[in-house]
């Protein structure tokens, strides 16, 4: 019953554990060949994997996991998703309905402890409460803005019949799909951005999540407006495109500080404007005197920034709604196009080359050439996902995948091999810093079972670098639990899981060891051995505002 | 569950600049209160005043809560309650002119209630400990009430939340 509602609903890959709550559901499996089972080695790679999958090709992802533990694993999972917008349908299994409220084996409040990192969730305890359920919780994840739905199944209910229902027709009453655009509102924020004499766009996950890149391009050139985008809205814009900022936020390009920091009229489309994009709130973007907010979730007005015309909609369908709307761009423009150029040379990103260890750039620049723009990025929480987000020059979207929102360390190699499995068709990189890689690394075996051509890049410091930084230039200097000597061999590591690996120490074997990766079919590891003292720069020193950015010491 | 912050019974209640009055429709379920509370609680707000009874349309509930919306904005506590699928509809009415009438019971130890009586109390019982009165009326009736019924001698008092209705114009 499930499961046909599964492949009704289009679904390919699971991604599930299974478990005492939900072997009713696994017994049919071997019925329904269409959909294919990933058994993971751990609830969480299951959360990670469907959620890699799912921004890789744009379909919800789909995790199993049993009562209890299971459910209570996929937690983490779920608030990555939640945070970064990602549809996801998580289907747990829980005990049999007369148990519930008896502390039973294996048994939680499943409910209760995801509903505040899911978008909506269900307790089914009638089976014909399920057809209308499933239906609903694929229309609820995928729609507006899209978010992980949990549906928790009583044992006794995935094991009824049920009369397959007409799940055509669809009323969620409480479901507010915010779509339409208003036209005047879109008119006075073209009006605006075309009449400022110092605009600023800034794009985010809404504008990938609605594919609004041809909008925003057309607006961007329309009105002569810069675009920066953030960590999670990056490929939104062609980085090498004159009108680029790059990534904004207190780890963003000088140049994009410096133009939010200046600007008149600052134009944020979908994005949440959290507290790493203003950094000091009451320091941000000071010089504004019209803020414009797009997003279709309207409880995003004003949570953090006021915005003087606000837009309650699709980003795509705003943006399309405002380029025509363009009209006279103000006469100043190219002054302050010329300041931004001015302010690119001034602050350009540059990195330590000289002191004979091997640098993450370097790693990343090397891998940027073979990519060529033709692969997906996946990469883990802290300097590693800086670097790899500010040293490739994304030019397309849907290239780039990190844990923006919520920051999982860990997400990297299941939510890669995730992304694999949704786009066959793309190398895939994954980018890690061994911290985060050991958190989750028993889904080598993942890897290794489906040969998934994944290749894995450990940007290894020996420490926990981002901690590391934030303790030498805002803790004192003291140094405090971060360091990470005591770890496995990583090319053992590999070897016991069963897939090649190699480690690189001197930036002469960056190159060989990557051809090493490129020629071999299937996953592939290298460890390399990076500067420990690389720092991520710019950086906002914590708590002061974007303009306080601190930049790259000049290296002799 | 709820996570309300105790208002004595029988002290005047606080006017507060930063007091939402709400008016929710919702989906009768299991799951229902534990949401609104939970988006409330995770959101920095405070219930200060909650009533929950059955609704026009089957099938739905009526949820009347008063807000107190901490840091945030006013207007976000309708917002974030709007994204609750559970939560059909949403009605700020604070400020607005509408009925918002409170109930409050109370046994006094005094046999002389005229002066209860006089504001529109009725006597529920009579027991040996003494006599059982009800009361409703808007929040500042109530609270009048209740500095009155100080008076009397208070064996026990209980209040409910407020319940608000829009004025027919």
């Amino acid at each position: 019953m499930i499961l046909e509602a599964l492949e009704r609903e289009g679904v390919e890959y699971i991604f599930g554990y299974p478990g005492g709550a939900n072997l009713p559901i696994y017994q049919h499996l071997h019925e329904h060949p269409k959909l294919k089972h990933i058994l993971v080695r751990h609830e969480q790679g299951a959360a990670h994997m469907a959620d890699g999958y799912a921004r890789a090709c744009g379909k919800p992802g789909v995790v199993f996991a049993t009562s209890g533990p299971g459910a209570l694993n996929l937690v983490t999972g779920l608030c990555t998703a939640y945070m970064d917008s990602v549809p996801m349908i998580a289907i747990t299994g829980q005990v049999v309905s007369t148990q519930v409220g008896r502390d039973a084996f294996q048994e939680s409040d499943v409910i209760g402890a995801t509903s505040s990192v899911t978008k909506h969730s269900y307790l089914v305890t009638k089976i014909d409460q399920l057809p209308r359920v499933i239906h609903e919780a694929f229309h609820i994840a995928t729609t507006g803005r899209p978010g992980p739905v949990l549906i928790d199944i009583c044992k006794d209910v995935q094991q009824a019949d049920a009369e397959r229902v007409n799940t055509e027709y669809l009323e969620i009453p409480g479901y507010k799909l915010n779509g339409h655009v208003n036209l005047d509102g879109a008119r006075q924020a073209a009006q605006a951005l075309a009449g400022a004499e110092r605009p600023v766009i800034l794009a985010g996950h809404g504008v990938l999540l609605s594919h609004a890149e041809r909008e925003l391009m057309q607006l961007a050139e329309a009105a002569a407006a810069p675009v920066g985008t953030t960590l999670l809205g990056i490929g939104a814009f062609p980085v090498k495109h004159p009108l680029s900022l790059h990534m904004t936020g207190f780890m963003g390009t000088g140049w994009c500080l410096k133009a939010v920091q200046n600007a008149d009229v600052l134009m944020m489309v979908g994005m949440r404007v959290d507290d790493r994009v203003t950094a000091k709130l009451s320091e941000f973007a000071p010089n504004v005197k019209t803020f414009i907010h797009v997003d279709i979730d309207e409880s995003e007005m004003g949570k953090n920034v006021r915005p003087h015309i606000e837009l309650v909609a699709d980003a795509r369908l705003a943006l399309e709604a405002m380029v025509p709307q363009v009209t006279k761009v103000d006469a100043g423009r190219g002054k302050w196009l010329g300041q931004i150029d001015k302010w690119r040379e001034e602050h350009p990103l540059r990195y330590r080359q000289s002191n004979g260890q091997l640098q993450p750039q370097d790693v990343l620049i090397d891998m940027y050439k073979r990519a060529r723009s033709e692969a997906i990025i996946v990469a883990d929480v802290g300097q590693n996902q800086i670097w790899a987000a500010l040293w490739w020059n994304y030019d397309r979207p849907g290239l780039f995948i990190n844990s923006g929102g919520s920051g999982t360390m860990g997400f990297a190699l299941p939510a890669a091999l995730g992304a694999k499995f949704g786009r066959p068709d793309l190398p895939v990189w994954c980018v890690a810093g061994e911290g985060g890689f050991v958190m989750t690394a028993q889904e080598l075996s993942v890897a290794v079972e489906h040969q998934l051509d994944v290749k894995i890049v450990l940007l290894n410091n020996r420490s926990l670098g981002m901690v590391r930084q934030f303790q030498d230039d805002f803790y004192g200097g003291v140094r405090s639990q971060v360091d990470l000597t005591h770890m496995p061999d990583f090319v053992k590591l590999c070897e016991a899981y069963g897939l090649p690996a190699l480690r690189v120490e001197k930036f002469e074997d960056i190159a060989p060891a990557f051809d090493a990766a490129e020629r071999t079919k299937g996953p592939f590891l290298i460890d390399f051995r990076i500067d420990p003292e690389a720092n991520v720069y710019p950086i906002v020193p914590l708590g002061k505002g974007l303009s306080e950015f601190r930049e790259a010491p000049e290296y002799a | 569950m709820l996570e309300i912050k105790p208002k004595p019974a029988v002290a005047a209640p606080q006017t507060h600049n930063r007091i939402r009055v709400l008016s929710l429709l919702v989906l009768d379920g299991q799951n229902t209160l534990t949401k609104v509370s939970g988006v409330i609680r995770r959101r920095g707000f405070h219930v200060r005043g909650i009533s929950v009874g059955p609704s026009r349309q089957p099938g739905h509930s009526r949820i009347t809560l008063q807000i107190d919306h901490g840091h945030a904005e006013a207007d976000l506590v309708r917002k974030q309650l709007e994204r609750l699928v559970e939560v059909v509809e949403v009605e700020d009415l604070t400020g607005d002119d509408v009925h918002n009438r409170e109930l409050v019971v109370a046994t006094v130890a005094a046999s002389e209630l005229d002066a209860l009586l006089k504001r529109g109390a009725k006597v529920l019982s009579t027991g040996s400990d003494g006599t059982t009165v009800e009361f409703s009326g808007d929040a500042d009736q109530v609270a009048d009430f209740v500095t009155e019924l100080a008076r009397h001698g208070i064996v026990d008092v209980v209040r409910s939340g407020p319940v608000v209705m829009r004025r027919s114009e």
